[in-house]
């Protein structure tokens, strides 16, 4: 019997202030005009409540850009969701951090770019890091959990120790480490932020230094990014199986990047209940079994565990989104995976940079 | 190590959801069923009580139990929690 999704992850809007260059929201952003109303929202969260669903995680875009935040995470909050907001902390003031407090917000995750702040405020296309760092004062001001975030690739990577060092003096209860993934807006700038194999090698030291260091007082989140795995993740926990996406528009999709796979028609939260998409949805059906596998998936002893990957990534590299997962070893495109990687330049820009090197996401969500 | 002093409570952003029949542990990007003897423990984890007044409280309530297999439980099953930032002390 198909299981309930554990978590909603619901992207509010995509408008922001920022202009990251590794953007994982689709190129295509949904219009402000199209977003979901407070009161859909509504719904969706008692729906996602009374179908077992424990977290709601709120992201973006930029979610403090809903200026009926305090609502939602109220009425997330009503329904016993636990309620986490994913955010740059942008235009956040101390007020309004205190009021979405007091609407129940249970944890807070807060994006870092870089410990230096005219190299954060470059990788972000907009001056930000000054404030995050106050922020993350306020933060503590309360009784919720905190969460830093530092999303890595071959810009800051080599900074990483001494970013950790200054993570750690924000006294968050978890640090997140997310290499970079290659969808959306990331894509495009893959040649600027691929990492090297020697960077990622001394990462992954500073890592299991600073998770010895921190050990009881910081928990440690990293994962190993997957370009430079021998297996591929199992993504999502698998397709259709641990998480729904709502869009700003209202459209259910397995994941926050699976519009790029064509032919796949979204649902939309308006139109049917969120227990009907998740059940019969075609979109969520495509790759939940093993029938649309191909070789050497489908006799894989692998494919329970990691489902032949990413199936965004598959049509991302291979052009094909029931192949296998060309990061995976076993896949016979690895090969051109593997040259990518190999061919990575090995340049570290610096701010001022001409902007040939990568390219910002231009006033995302605007309309 | 958890002293006999410690007062262990449920971290900062750590609460209690799911159902009254299946309660489950919520932490961030984390949820854990807790039952039987675990559940008994992270009940009287409240911040009050020292964990020597919890192993005392588990050993009146297990009757007849070991008293020394009880704290060496109860101090293992916390210490894992505390690492992973869901019980502070």
């Amino acid at each position: 019997m198909l299981a309930n999704p554990l978590a909603l992850i619901a992207e509010i809007t995509h408008r922001c202030p920022l202009h990251c260059v590794y953007c994982s929201n689709p190129l295509e952003l949904a219009a402000a005009s199209s977003e979901l109303k407070t009161e859909d929202w509504r719904c969706v969260f008692a729906e996602a409540a009374k179908m077992g669903i424990l977290h709601l995680h709120l992201t973006g875009g930029e979610p403090l850009a809903r200026t009926d935040l305090e609502e939602l995470i109220a009425s997330a909050h009503q329904a016993r969701l636990y309620t986490n907001l994913i955010t740059s902390g942008v235009g956040l003031s101390r007020e309004r951090l205190a009021r979405l407090v007091q609407a129940g917000l249970d944890h807070i995750q807060l994006s870092f770019q870089d410990s230096h702040p005219d190299r954060a405020d470059w990788i972000a296309g907009t001056k930000s890091h000054a404030h995050k760092v106050e922020l993350a004062g306020w933060i503590r001001e309360h009784r919720i959990a905190f969460t830093a975030n530092l999303v890595v690739h071959r810009q800051n990577l080599d900074d990483l120790e001494a970013t950790l060092k200054f993570l750690e003096t924000l006294r968050p209860d978890r640090i997140e480490i997310a290499h970079t993934q290659y969808y959306g807006w990331a894509l495009e700038n893959r040649a600027a932020l691929m990492p090297t194999a020697a960077q990622l090698e001394k990462a992954l030291a500073v890592v299991a230094a600073a998770e010895v260091r921190l050990k009881g007082s910081v928990r440690i989140d990293s994962v190993v990014p997957d370009y430079h795995a021998q297996f591929p993740k199992a993504c999502m926990g698998g397709w259709g199986r641990r998480l729904m996406l709502i869009n700003p528009a209202g459209q259910a999709l397995p994941c926050h990047a699976a519009g790029v796979i064509p032919g796949l028609v979204f649902d939309n939260v308006k139109e049917r209940s969120l227990q009907s998409i998740w059940n019969e949805s075609a979109a969520f059906q495509k790759f939940r079994s093993e029938s649309w596998m191909q070789e050497p998936c489908r006799t894989c002893e692998r494919r329970t565990e990691d489902f032949g990957g990413c199936r965004c990534q598959a049509f991302l590299l291979a052009g094909d989104a029931a192949a296998t997962d060309p990061v995976c070893s076993l896949s016979p495109r690895h090969d051109s995976v593997l040259r990518t990687v190999c061919q990575a330049p090995e340049d570290i820009v610096s701010p001022g940079s001409p902007a040939k090197s990568w390219k910002y996401r231009p006033n995302p969500g605007r309309g | 190590m958890i002293a006999e002093t410690s007062k262990p409570a449920l971290a900062v952003g750590c609460r209690w959801g799911g159902s009254q029949e299946d309660p489950m542990l919520l932490f961030p990007e984390g949820a854990m069923k807790v039952q039987g003897t675990g559940l008994a423990i992270l009940e009287l984890c409240d911040g009050q009580r020292t964990f020597l007044d919890i192993v005392e409280e588990l050993h009146r309530r297990y009757f007849g139990s070991d008293a020394q297999r009880i704290r060496e439980d109860a101090a293992k099953f916390l210490e894992q929690l505390h690492e992973k930032r869901i019980v502070d002390y």
